[in-house]
């Protein structure tokens, strides 16, 4: 029998505790770079991050949209290394390189939009089922599990279709995907921490649901959460991009995939600029958070998979 | 070290080899195009695609080829759309579709070799007022029919095939079809004895003969084979019909492998010169498909358009063609009968908008035709800002023209009509991927060039079938659209069509509603069509086109121009742009 | 014992599973548009879709609806698809025939390359190779599958011209009987070697298209597996008794770092499976991906209802396969959830 102490932990473990996390913290980091390829993925990330963020500075924001091509009509299908034309124009005109930089902002724009959806709605369906248990759980699982049961591309082509081809369509078929994940890794990290001993410890002391849940559950779970939303920041792209390609999305936006759709018909003629380097860049987008993810999941939790 | 990890090793070693098996073999293998001897063309059934042949067969890239063709004993020719009908009775003008029935069905008169003049086909000759098979009066005409002439069912044509075939057309009435062509000029029709045909008008027409009578709506079907197959039910289509043409022309149909080609091979019992090959029609490639499998020599003809025709210009072993306008002008259309719980979320247009002409010469005026004409054209078109094509009797030149943007002009004409600050938001619906979609995308800059932030184009770029269905719709679920005309060889079918206010489109899209003076524009037009004196026809006709710069229900963005691309060997080629697209009887065309 | 219950759990299971999907599918169905939209020929006259109104019971309310349409999907009353101009059914066969000749031989290539790939690596963790390995695994992941088909294309197609395009050549296609609607067995059906090779020629670069992706998702796992498999306590022993025989280790632990890459054979399959969607495009290959792609550009709800219902009952089953299989080849796997 330990005599616990009625009411807050004594500071000084408080402190420690804080520390432990510290230097969790910088331990993360020198493994994280110790990887070569994690630190790859990390480079390509902030590079296109870059891109994305400073987007206006780099090319002439269009007026009046921005997220719009701009069309130079005298200037069509020129390629790369022409005057005012980088990296090439397209078939109407549309200049690669803002492609590129402005469709780097709309892939962070749909990227952070689709993942902040699906980690809160997963997270809470996830925590739900995690905590009610029994009936409530089974449900919630069985229906994960249906989700589940459709191939993503599918899944996301058949309710991007049916709702129609827009940008903000693409945002929410993709939404409605990739939620699942998220609630079953949330509702196995309940599972698993609800039966530590700490939990019992702090419900001992008295702590409320809601604390323990997020002073105790939340953090530690949160690390599978973490790894998945870095995969899916990558992934999302890549599959939002796929649906554009096939031509869900609207005509003559700054999007790569639209753009790799809109270019292939030079590629006969051997205009292949406008639609390699948008191409490329999904590429590199989808394969830094991959490389990263995966780096981060292997220094985290080199034992649990993760799916991709 | 020694048999560590040889297992692996092993399996990575057999997949290279693979690899470089597979490499050895490419470069050493023969040209897998060498097909065997005196191929014929496919027997496949007719019908429900079971056998699924391919796409387009672009075999090599490289241009290997002698003095030999590819795929002797047949004419390949590489086409863009689908058709969705092969019904002359339900084919949408300008559709693939009508390019099959130009092959395989006949009509009584047809458009001839060179120039819009009829020449005598079905009928075995043309009437003349001359020859008394006029009257007098110009509202009676008489066809003598040509004996001796079978349909591919082996069943034999007289007139009363033919009385069949246009009541069988003005009876279905299809929206998608051309019955009106029919049914607003024919008042009575009869057969005066099995190989004499008698058509009665309503009034005198002088389009009957050369846009009427030929046109693909008035094909000659087999009765026999429409009675044996559903027979004709008023407002119904015919889903026989739709997909096994049966006609006299000198191409048999053999099958239609949706989504993949159309077969057809040379009728024996033809009454005319039979064709030289057989024929098929590849379906759905896409421009880059087109132009390679050209180079290659898998086709022997391809659909070509102004946006890629430079990329097949000077490849060896291929020939351009680039003289003379197509008559289709590419339009925007204006509809003032939209239900506004049609249009897209996004579309704000103000009360009347589009029925002020002022707000329509705007629209004319803002136009970047110079990008369009020029750029995206690459130079093949030229202006024309009204229903009467370049090429066409009774086209003005000193008619007045909007032929370059005038960002001012509309501007004054938009704050005149009191709609600049309030402005508006369009989606502006068209095909994806063609020459339709990049006019559009003109459209679009040439309003963002306005700077006014208020006014703004959407440009929504669907699927072709999508596009057709809104295309078909009466009222049409968009404000604006972006087409090309179908091609006549009579001025008056093009204002009938597209200018008179109780027309074709006149009623779709309510030009009552637009025209400051729409009795004066119906007045006018309806004068043309019945002046039988060309000299006085004309003038009534530049007057029209005064009226309609003045106050336009289209935009024009420019008139097409002409561009053919075929190899080097094709023996015999001859285009008329009045034919529909792409211009070809396959049945003059050999190879070799 | 516990491998038959659990597979008798898993099977009771499936039907859930399968009517779950079947009920988003009629979600989607009625959010996009009108209910019999899927039923509808042009040319119907009224009294036909009054009908058809009648006997899907469009007035009675949702689940009798979804009663009646599951009562049709299961009778075989798949719609009519507007890009086929044909009742679902008619067209499904020889479409599906050739999407499975495209993925079964992406899928070999993937794994035989992939086990191969993934046993090299593993054996060399954390060295060059092993780096070299995963850069290739994740980047075959991470590779979109359009721009690395077109980047394909333009090499072997366009500029080096080895390869051609779509499924045939039409003459020599034409030449044999289809039996089985799968060109390369019914070319050596019909001995017709012209044909044989004609078919391998068409299939070569749209399977290594394919296959790449599911190329790397295995080596991946393999990789993995076996790095795990080597830190086991009986590799240690092994070892430390100073077996002399490593490559019986290798054995060892390679057989079983096979078992979970089994599962991850199965997960490939629904990636070859999406990604023929993709493929069939660019590649001009005329089966069901590029069926589905044409259905999604051009509103035909029939069809994309029949893929999502035909590729989640086909990707269910396959899983539950997989899983069978790998209970029975670990008999060490808990067999909880």
């Amino acid at each position: 029998m330990v005599d616990v102490p009625a009411g807050p932990l004594p500071t000084r473990v408080a402190d420690s505790a804080l520390r432990v996390r510290a230097r969790r913290g910088g331990e993360l980091l020198l493994a994280l770079l110790k990887n070569p390829t994690t630190v790859a993925g990390l480079v390509f990330i902030v590079l296109l991050l870059g891109m994305a963020v400073f987007a206006p500075l780099i090319t002439e924001p269009n007026t009046p949209d921005a997220y719009q091509m701009p069309r130079d009509w005298g200037a069509l299908a020129v390629p790369p290394g022409s005057p005012g034309h980088p990296l090439g124009t397209t078939n109407v005109g549309g200049d690669v390189l803002y492609g590129l930089v402005w469709g780097a902002r709309t892939s962070l724009r749909l990227s952070v939009i689709v993942v902040s959806l699906t980690v809160f709605i997963g997270v809470t369906v996830g925590s739900i089922a995690g905590f009610k248990g029994g009936k409530v759980d089974e449900i919630l699982m069985r229906i994960v599990d249906v989700f589940l049961s459709i191939p993503e591309l599918i899944f996301a082509l058949a309710i991007a279709a049916v709702l129609g081809p827009s940008f903000r369509n693409i945002i929410l078929a993709l939404a409605v995907v990739f939620w699942v994940k998220y609630a079953r890794i949330m509702r196995a990290q309940i599972i698993h921490v609800k039966e530590n001993e700490y939990v019992d410890a702090a419900r001992v002391i008295g702590d409320s649901s809601w604390r323990i849940y997020f002073k105790d559950i939340l953090p530690n779970s949160i690390t599978p959460v973490v790894v998945q939303a870095t995969l899916d920041m990558g992934n999302i792209v890549l599959v939002g991009a796929t649906l554009s390609f096939i031509g869900l999305s609207e005509a003559g936006i700054a999007e790569w995939g639209v753009l790799v759709s809109e270019g292939q018909s030079g590629i006969s003629a051997g205009r292949w600029w406008a639609s390699t380097f948008p191409g490329m860049m999904v590429f590199l987008w989808a394969l830094g958070f991959n490389l990263f993810g995966d780096g981060l999941r292997d220094v985290l939790d080199p034992k649990t998979e993760t799916s991709r | 070290m020694n048999r560590t990890s040889q297992s692996s090793s092993w399996g990575l070693f057999l997949s290279v080899l693979v690899v470089l098996a597979l490499v050895a073999a490419a470069c050493s293998s023969d040209d897998p195009a060498d097909t065997t001897v005196g191929t014929s063309a496919p027997t496949t059934t007719a019908g429900s695609g079971s056998t699924d042949t391919t796409a387009p067969p672009a075999t090599t890239a490289a241009p290997d080829t002698g003095t030999e063709v590819n795929n002797p004993g047949v004419f390949v020719h590489g086409a863009d759309d689908e058709p969705s009908t092969l019904d002359p009775a339900q084919v949408e003008p300008g559709e693939g579709g009508e390019t099959v029935i130009l092959q395989v069905y006949e009509r009584l008169l047809e458009i001839g070799e060179s120039g819009p003049e009829p020449v005598a086909s079905l009928a075995t000759e043309v009437p003349t007022v001359a020859s008394g098979l006029i009257s007098a009066d110009g509202t009676v005409f008489t066809f003598p029919l040509r004996e001796g002439v079978t349909f591919h069912d082996g069943t034999p044509f007289t007139a009363d095939d033919v009385l069949f075939s246009w009541e069988r057309a003005m009876t279905m009435d299809l929206p998608d079809g051309a019955a009106g062509v029919l049914s607003d000029t024919v008042d009575s029709m009869r057969v005066v004895d099995d190989f004499t045909f008698e058509v009665t008008l309503q009034e005198p027409n002088a389009a009957f003969l050369n846009a009427v009578v030929p046109a693909m709506v008035s094909s000659i079907v087999s009765q026999d084979a429409v009675e044996a197959n559903g027979g004709v039910v008023a407002g119904e289509f015919n889903e026989f019909m739709s997909g096994n043409p049966v006609g006299t022309g000198a191409y048999k149909f053999v099958a239609w492998n949706r989504g993949e080609d159309l077969q057809f091979e040379v009728y024996d019992g033809y009454w005319g010169t039979p064709a030289n090959l057989d024929l098929r029609i590849e379906i759905g490639a896409s421009p880059d498909i087109r132009v390679l499998g050209l180079r290659a020599g898998d086709y022997d003809t391809i659909e070509a358009d102004p946006s890629f025709i430079g990329d097949v210009q000077g490849a060896e072993g291929v020939t351009v063609d680039g003289e003379g306008l197509t008559v289709e002008p590419i339009h925007i259309g204006f509809n003032l009968k939209f239900d506004p719980a049609d249009l897209p979320d996004n579309d704000r247009i103000p009360d009347g908008f589009l029925n002020d002409p002022r707000v329509r010469q705007a629209f004319n005026y803002v136009f970047d035709y110079n990008a369009f004409v020029n750029a995206a054209l690459g130079g093949f078109g030229d202006f024309n800002p009204h229903y009467i094509p370049q090429g066409i009797f009774g086209y003005d030149p000193a008619a007045p023209v909007y032929d370059q943007q005038d960002l001012a002009k509309a501007e004054e004409l938009f704050r005149a009509a009191g709609y600049w600050d309030e402005g508006f938001s369009i989606s502006v619906v068209t095909e994806e991927a063609n020459l339709f979609e990049v006019a559009a995308l003109v459209f679009k800059d040439s309003i963002d060039d306005l700077n006014n932030p208020n006014m703004e184009i959407t440009v929504a770029a669907v699927a072709e079938a999508v596009f057709d269905d809104a295309h078909a719709s009466d009222p049409v679920p968009y404000a604006m659209w972006v087409k090309n005309a179908d091609p006549f060889a009579d001025p008056n079918a093009y204002l009938d069509s597209y200018a008179l206010p109780d027309g074709e489109w006149g009623e779709i899209h309510d030009f009552r509603a637009g025209y400051a003076d729409a009795d004066r524009v119906q007045t006018l037009i309806d004068s043309a069509r019945v002046e039988l004196d060309p000299a006085a026809r004309a003038v009534i006709l530049s007057e029209i086109q005064q009226v309609l710069f003045d106050d336009p229900m289209w935009l024009i963005a420019a008139q097409e121009g002409v561009v053919s691309a075929r190899r080097d060997w094709v023996q015999g080629y001859i285009s008329n742009p009045l034919w529909p697209r792409p211009s070809i009887r396959f049945a003059l065309l050999d190879k070799g | 014992m516990q491998i038959r219950d659990y597979i008798l759990r898993r099977l009771m299971v499936l039907p859930v599973l399968i009517i779950g999907v079947s009920i988003i599918v009629f979600a989607l169905t009625r959010v996009g548009g009108s209910p019999i939209g899927v039923y509808l020929q042009t040319g119907m006259t009224q009294e036909e879709v009054t009908e058809l109104e009648e006997r899907f019971h469009l007035d009675d309310p949702l689940p009798v609806q979804y009663a009646y349409w599951a009562g049709g999907v299961l009778t075989g009353e798949l719609g009519w698809s507007g890009v086929a101009a044909a009742p679902v059914t008619d067209v499904f066969l020889p479409k599906l025939a050739a999407t499975m000749e495209l993925a079964v031989s992406a899928a070999l290539v993937a794994v035989v390359l992939g086990i191969a790939l993934g046993t090299f690596a593993g054996a060399r963790r954390n060295r060059l190779p092993d780096h070299i390995t995963r850069v290739f695994s994740i980047s075959g992941a991470a590779m979109p599958l359009f721009w690395f088909a077109i980047l394909l294309l333009i090499v072997f197609w366009v500029y080096l011209g080895w390869f051609p395009i779509g499924r045939s050549d039409p003459n020599i296609f034409a030449r044999i009987d289809h039996p089985t609607n799968l060109y390369t067995i019914d070319s050596l059906l019909a001995g017709d070697f012209g044909a044989f090779k004609d078919a391998i020629w068409h299939l070569i670069l749209p399977a290594a298209t394919l296959g790449y992706g599911a190329t790397a998702i295995i080596a991946r796992m393999m990789r993995s597996s076996l790095v795990e498999e080597l830190q086991e306590d009986y590799v240690d022993a092994a070892r430390a008794k100073g077996l002399p025989e490593r490559l019986v280790l290798r054995r060892h632990a390679r057989r079983n770092a096979l078992i979970p890459t089994v599962t991850v054979i199965g997960l490939s399959f629904g990636f070859l499976l999406q990604g023929s969607v993709v493929a069939e495009i660019i590649f001009r290959w005329p089966g069901l991906g590029r069926w589905m792609a044409d259905s999604v550009l051009r509103g035909d709800q029939a069809t994309i209802m029949a893929y999502v219902l035909f590729t989640s009952v086909l990707f269910l089953v396959v899983n539950l396969g997989v899983d069978v299989i790998y209970a029975y080849l670990d008999r060490r796997v808990v067999l909880g959830e």
